[in-house]
C-alpha cells in the first residue's frame, strides 16, 4: 500500500486530479451496478385492434379476421337486460343487437365471460329472418355437427364453456350487413355481503378485467428454422378484414334499457342503485318484492349497472322455500339467512389453536407475513378465550401442553416464543396438523375450537393430510391461511373445505391487517354450526352441498335438493352461539320458479369437480358430469349447446323481435366518450372506436378468479445472469483501473 | 507537508476502492456461478431420489431437508435434454429443478399440467424448441406421456391464458425474454398437446 501510495506521489503535477476522479469513477460504477441489481423491468404495454379469444372480457362478437385466429369485435347496437331474482339466484336474460359490417358471408364468434357459478342453458339468435335455439349434446359431438353445418352453408350456432366462466358462442354463415341478435340466458347467484346483497351488471369493461390486458405476442418457430424463432409484432390495425362502419348522424350511444324484478325471500329493506337513478316499485300485498326500472327507458353504456338491496332487520334466521318440478322429479332450492343486527346472540369463547410453518421455504417476506399474521390473531384473542400455538418445520413443538387461557404471561410468552421463530428445513406437516387436531376436550361445547393454520403448503402428502383432516376434525374448525406469493392455494382451499372452514390468502405484508382481520370478525362470531338437513324421504333425497357447511357472519345458506315428490316436513337443525335452533319446514308449500332444476345440477356438478379434484383424478367423475348436464340441458366442461337451422319461429319475448336498426356507428363513438373517461386506459381508443363492447356477466371477485386470466405463473429467472455480468463488468473495471495505474506507474518511472 | 498527506489518502481512497470492486465483483460472480452449478448438481441428486421412486411408486427426497421431491421426469427427445421436475415451484425448488405448479394437475390426471423453470437455467432451452417436436414426462408410476409441442406464446405472470382444467395439453413456462438480466412480468409458454399413440 505505502509502496503504491508513493509511486502515486510521484506523478505528474497536472495529472494529480485524475486520481480522485478515478476514485470518484470507481464509486460511481459502483453505485451504479447496484442500482442495476436493484432495478425492476417496466412493464410494456403494447396493444392492438385484433383480438384473441382469451382476451375478451365483455361480451362480444367476433367475426374472423385474415390472420388465424385472431378476430375483430363486431360493432354492438343496443341492448337490453332483464334479471329476475329469486331468493339469492338471478337469472339474467340479455338481448343484443350486432351487425356484420361486411361484404362477405362471415363466420362470427360471441364470447361473453360469466360468474364461475353461473350456469348457461339458452342460446337463442336471430339472424336475418331466421331464429336459432341451441340444443344440448355431447361437447365432440356438437363440434362435429357445428363444423359439418358450416362447411355446408348452412346457419349453425354453438355454445361451449370455455372455462368455468368464460363461455364462446360460434355463428357460421352470416350475410352481409346483417343484424344478429343473439339472446342469452344464464343463472347465478346474488353476492351477499353481510347484510347487503348485490347484483352487478358490468356495462362497461371494468379495470379489474382489463388488467394490462393485451394482445399477447405470439412466438411461432417454424420446423426446420433451426430453432431460431421471432416473436410476431403487432398487426397493424389497417390489416383488418372488416373496415370500421359508416357513421349516421346522431342516434344514442350503445343504448341499454334494463329492469329488474326483486323476490328475495324475505321482508325487503332498502333498494338502492349504485350509480343510476331508478324507478322502484314495491308490492304493497308482499314486502318481499319489488320491481325496478331505469328512470330512463335507456341509458348510454358508460357506468356499470350495480343495484344492493337489505333486509329489514330479523330476530331469528329466516329460512325461504321454492320449487320446480322437472320431468318425474321435483327440486328444491332452500334459502337460510342468518339473524342480522342487534339481534344476534353473544359469540361463544373460543379455543384457537395457531400453527405456524417455519420451514425453509418460508424463508423471506414469507415468514415475516406469518408472524405478523401470527401476532395479530394473539392480539384479537380476548381473556375468555384460550389458546396454544404450535409451530412445524421437520420437527414440531408445542408451546403449551393444553390451551391455556389467553391472558398475560400466557400471551407474553406466546409473542416471544412467535418472534423468534426463523425459517428453515423441511416441512412436515402431518404431525403438526395431528397435534393441532387434537382436541383434548371434545365434550366441551361452551367454546368453539378453531384452529388457524399458518402455511405456504409445499407439502408431499395431500391425500394423508385431507384424511387425516376428515377423520380427525370432530367438533374443529380449520382455517388456512395461505402465505407468500405462491401458496399452494389447492391444497389449502380444499383443505379448508374439508376443515369446514375457509381458505384466506395473504399476499404480501401490506394486505396482512386487512385479510386477518377479515378472517378474525369471522371466527369471533361463530353464527351457525353444525347444521345438518333431514329430508322427508330420507337417503332417496339427493341434496347439496352436502355436508353443510357453517354459516359465519354474513354467509347464507343455499340447499338445492332433488326428490320425487315435494311433500313432507324438512327439518332443519344447528346450533345459534351454542343455543341449538331448529325450523321445520313443510316442504310442499314453497312457491314453484323456474330454473331451480337447473341450479340443482350446476351445484351438483360444481361438487363433482371439486371431488375429482380432491381425488386428484380430474377426470374421474366426467361421465356422471356429462349425464347430468345432458339431462339439465346445461353448458358444461362436457356439453356444448348447438343449434342448426331449426326453423324459424319467432321468439317468446317480443324483444327479440328485430327492430329498424341503425347499420352504421355514430361519428363520436370514441371510447372516452361512450364510457367515460374514468376507465379510458383500459382499452385503447382506436380499437374501441370501431368496437364498443358491453359486458354481460356480473364480475366475479378479482382475487381466486384464475379462470378468467388463467394460471398465475412464479417467477422464473434467476438473479445468476445479472450476478454474473455484474462480477464481470465490476472486475474488468478493476483490471482496467489496476492497469491503468500501473502504466502511470511505469511513465513516472521512466 | 499536507501535499503529500493528501496524496496519500487519495491513493489509499483509491486503493480501498479498488479493492472493494474486486471483492464486489468476485462476489457477484461467485454468487452467480454457484446458482448455475447448484441448478447443475441438484439434478445429479434429484435423478437418483428419481430412480428410487421409479421403483416403489413412493416419493424420495434427494436430501433430506427437501421442501420438494421428484414427481416426474421431463424428456426432450430433439434435444437430448432430460430433467427431473420437483413437487412444486417455489423459489427453493425451482433453484433445483423445473417445478410443477400444484394448481394444476399431474400429467395422466386430466387437464394440463403446467410446469415452470429458470430461463437462465433448467428451461434456457426452450427458446431451441420448435412446434411439432415430442416432450416426453414419465410420471412415478412409470407411465410415459408424449405431447407434441403447437405453440409458443409471450403472456404476462397474472394473465397467463393457461387454463389448467383444459384437457389433454401441456405448458412449460418461463420468463421472458430469455437474455434479459432483469425480472419481469413476461413469460414464455411453451404449449403442447397430448398424442395418442406412443410411439
Amino acid at each position: 500500500m505505502s509502496d503504491l501510495s508513493r509511486h502515486l506521489s510521484f506523478a505528474h503535477h497536472p495529472r494529480r486530479w485524475s486520481h480522485p476522479l478515478a476514485v470518484l469513477a470507481i464509486l460511481a460504477s459502483l453505485s451504479l451496478l447496484i442500482v442495476a441489481t436493484l432495478a425492476q423491468q417496466a412493464r410494456a404495454n403494447t396493444t392492438d385492434g385484433l383480438m384473441r379469444l382469451d382476451d375478451v372480457e365483455s361480451g362480444t362478437l367476433l367475426l374472423h379476421s385474415t390472420e388465424p385466429g385472431k378476430y375483430v369485435p363486431a360493432p354492438l347496437l343496443a341492448t337490453d337486460v332483464k334479471i329476475d331474482v329469486t331468493g339469492l339466484i338471478a337469472r339474467t336474460r340479455v338481448t343484443q343487437h350486432f351487425i356484420n359490417p361486411g361484404d362477405g358471408w362471415v363466420e362470427g364468434k360471441y364470447v361473453f365471460p360469466l360468474p364461475e357459478d353461473s350456469a348457461v342453458d339458452t342460446l337463442k339468435m336471430v339472424i336475418g329472418e331466421r331464429v336459432i335455439e341451441g340444443q344440448i349434446k355431447e361437447k365432440e359431438e356438437a363440434r362435429r355437427a357445428y363444423e359439418e353445418a358450416r362447411d355446408n352453408g348452412q346457419k349453425a350456432s354453438l355454445v361451449e364453456q370455455q372455462r368455468p366462466n368464460v363461455f364462446t358462442n360460434s355463428v357460421a354463415n352470416i350475410g352481409p350487413k346483417e343484424t344478429i341478435i343473439i339472446q342469452i340466458e344464464y343463472q347465478q347467484t346474488v353476492r351477499r355481503d353481510s347484510e347487503a346483497f348485490s347484483l352487478r351488471f358490468p356495462m362497461v369493461v371494468a379495470p379489474r378485467y382489463t388488467p394490462r390486458n393485451v394482445d399477447p405476442q405470439l412466438v411461432d418457430f417454424t420446423p426446420g428454422e433451426g430453432g431460431w424463432g421471432t416473436v410476431i409484432p403487432q398487426e397493424p390495425k389497417d390489416h383488418l378484414e372488416q373496415p370500421p362502419v359508416q357513421h349516421p348522424d346522431d342516434g344514442p350511444l350503445n343504448p341499454v334499457s334494463l329492469s329488474v324484478t326483486l323476490d328475495v325471500g324475505f321482508p325487503l329493506g332498502d333498494v338502492v342503485s349504485s350509480h343510476h337513478a331508478i324507478t322502484l316499485t314495491r308490492n304493497s300485498d308482499d314486502a318481499r318484492k319489488a320491481n325496478i326500472h331505469l328512470a330512463k327507458d335507456v341509458v348510454p353504456a358508460n357506468k356499470d349497472f350495480e343495484l344492493v338491496w337489505k333486509p329489514a332487520s330479523m330476530k331469528a334466521p329466516t329460512a325461504a322455500l321454492f320449487k320446480e318440478r322437472v320431468g318425474d322429479e321435483d327440486y328444491l332450492l332452500v334459502m337460510l339467512a342468518p339473524p342480522s343486527g342487534d339481534v344476534l346472540p353473544e359469540a361463544k369463547p373460543r379455543e384457537a389453536i395457531l400453527v405456524i410453518d417455519n420451514s425453509g421455504s418460508m424463508a423471506g417476506p414469507s415468514m415475516v407475513q406469518a408472524k405478523e399474521s401470527l401476532l395479530f390473531a394473539l392480539d384479537r384473542l380476548t381473556p375468555r378465550d384460550t389458546f396454544n400455538v404450535i409451530r412445524f418445520d421437520h420437527s414440531m413443538e408445542m408451546l403449551f401442553p393444553s390451551a391455556v387461557p389467553a391472558h398475560g404471561e400466557n400471551l407474553d410468552v406466546a409473542r416471544k416464543f412467535v418472534r423468534s421463530l426463523e425459517a428453515e428445513g423441511g416441512t412436515e406437516m402431518l404431525p403438526a396438523l395431528r397435534a393441532a387436531l387434537q382436541d383434548r376436550n371434545a365434550k366441551d361445547s361452551s367454546r368453539v375450537r378453531q384452529i388457524v393454520f399458518l402455511t405456504d403448503g409445499a407439502i408431499s402428502n395431500e391425500r394423508e393430510l385431507f384424511t387425516e383432516i376428515t377423520s380427525g376434525l370432530g367438533r374443529s374448525r380449520l382455517f388456512t391461511v395461505g402465505i407468500g406469493s405462491a401458496p399452494n392455494s389447492y391444497f389449502m382451499a380444499r383443505a379448508a373445505e374439508a376443515g369446514r372452514g375457509t381458505f384466506t390468502h395473504i399476499g404480501s405484508e401490506e394486505q396482512v391487517t386487512a385479510r386477518m382481520s377479515e378472517l378474525f370478525e369471522k371466527l369471533e362470531s361463530p353464527i351457525m354450526t353444525n347444521i345438518t338437513a333431514t329430508w322427508p324421504d330420507g337417503r332417496k333425497t339427493e341434496s347439496w352441498p352436502n355436508p353443510i357447511p357453517d354459516l359465519y357472519k354474513g354467509e347464507p345458506i343455499i340447499l338445492s335438493a332433488r326428490m320425487a315428490e315435494a311433500k313432507g316436513t324438512l327439518t332443519l337443525q344447528g346450533e345459534v352461539a351454542g343455543k341449538p335452533w331448529k325450523v321445520n319446514m313443510p316442504i310442499s308449500a314453497g312457491e314453484t320458479r323456474p330454473g331451480i332444476g337447473k341450479l340443482w345440477a350446476r351445484r351438483k356438478i360444481e361438487q363433482l369437480e371439486a371431488d375429482a379434484r380432491i381425488a386428484g383424478n380430474w377426470n374421474l367423475h366426467d361421465d356422471e358430469i356429462l349425464q347430468v348436464a345432458l339431462e339439465h340441458h346445461l353448458v358444461s366442461r362436457r356439453t356444448s349447446l348447438v343449434a342448426i337451422d331449426i326453423t324459424p319461429s319467432r321468439p317468446d319475448s317480443e324483444r327479440l323481435t328485430r327492430k329498424d336498426m341503425p347499420v352504421n356507428l355514430p361519428e363520436g363513438w370514441e371510447y372516452e366518450k361512450v364510457f367515460g373517461p374514468a376507465t379510458g386506459q383500459a382499452v385503447p381508443a382506436r380499437f374501441a372506436a370501431a368496437s364498443p363492447r358491453l359486458a354481460l356477466a356480473v364480475a366475479p371477485a378479482p382475487a381466486a378468479d384464475m379462470a378468467a386470466t388463467g394460471i398465475a405463473l412464479p417467477q422464473t429467472a434467476t438473479d445468476a445472469p445479472a450476478l454474473i455480468r455484474n462480477g464481470l463488468v465490476a472486475l474488468l473495471i478493476a483490471a482496467s483501473l489496476a492497469l491503468f495505474w500501473w502504466v502511470q506507474r511505469r511513465r513516472a518511472k521512466a | 507537508m499536507s501535499l503529500p498527506s493528501a496524496k496519500k489518502a487519495v491513493a489509499l481512497l483509491g486503493a480501498a476502492a479498488l479493492f472493494l470492486l474486486s471483492a464486489f465483483g468476485t462476489w457477484q460472480l461467485g454468487h452467480g456461478l454457484y446458482i448455475k452449478a447448484k441448478a447443475e448438481l441438484a439434478q445429479v441428486l434429484l435423478e437418483r431420489a428419481w430412480t428410487k421412486t421409479l421403483e416403489d411408486g413412493k416419493p424420495h427426497k434427494a436430501w433430506y431437508w427437501a421442501d420438494a421431491w421428484p414427481v416426474a421426469k421431463l424428456e426432450f427427445p430433439s434435444l437430448g435434454v432430460s430433467q427431473i421436475v420437483l413437487s412444486n415451484s417455489s423459489g427453493e425448488a425451482l433453484a433445483f429443478g423445473p417445478g410443477h405448479l400444484t394448481d394444476s394437475p399431474l400429467p395422466g390426471r386430466g387437464g394440463t399440467p403446467v410446469i415452470a423453470a429458470h430461463r437462465d437455467t433448467h428451461f434456457s432451452i426452450l427458446r431451441d424448441i420448435k412446434n411439432d417436436e415430442r416432450v416426453i414426462i414419465t410420471t412415478m408410476d412409470g407411465t410415459k406421456h408424449t405431447y407434441r409441442v403447437r405453440q409458443s406464446r409471450v403472456v404476462y405472470s397474472d394473465n397467463s391464458h393457461i387454463n389448467p382444467r383444459a384437457a389433454g395439453g401441456l405448458a412449460l413456462v418461463t420468463c421472458y425474454p430469455f437474455n434479459s438480466t432483469q425480472t419481469g412480468p413476461l413469460r414464455y409458454v411453451v404449449f403442447a398437446t397430448i398424442v395418442d399413440d406412443l410411439i
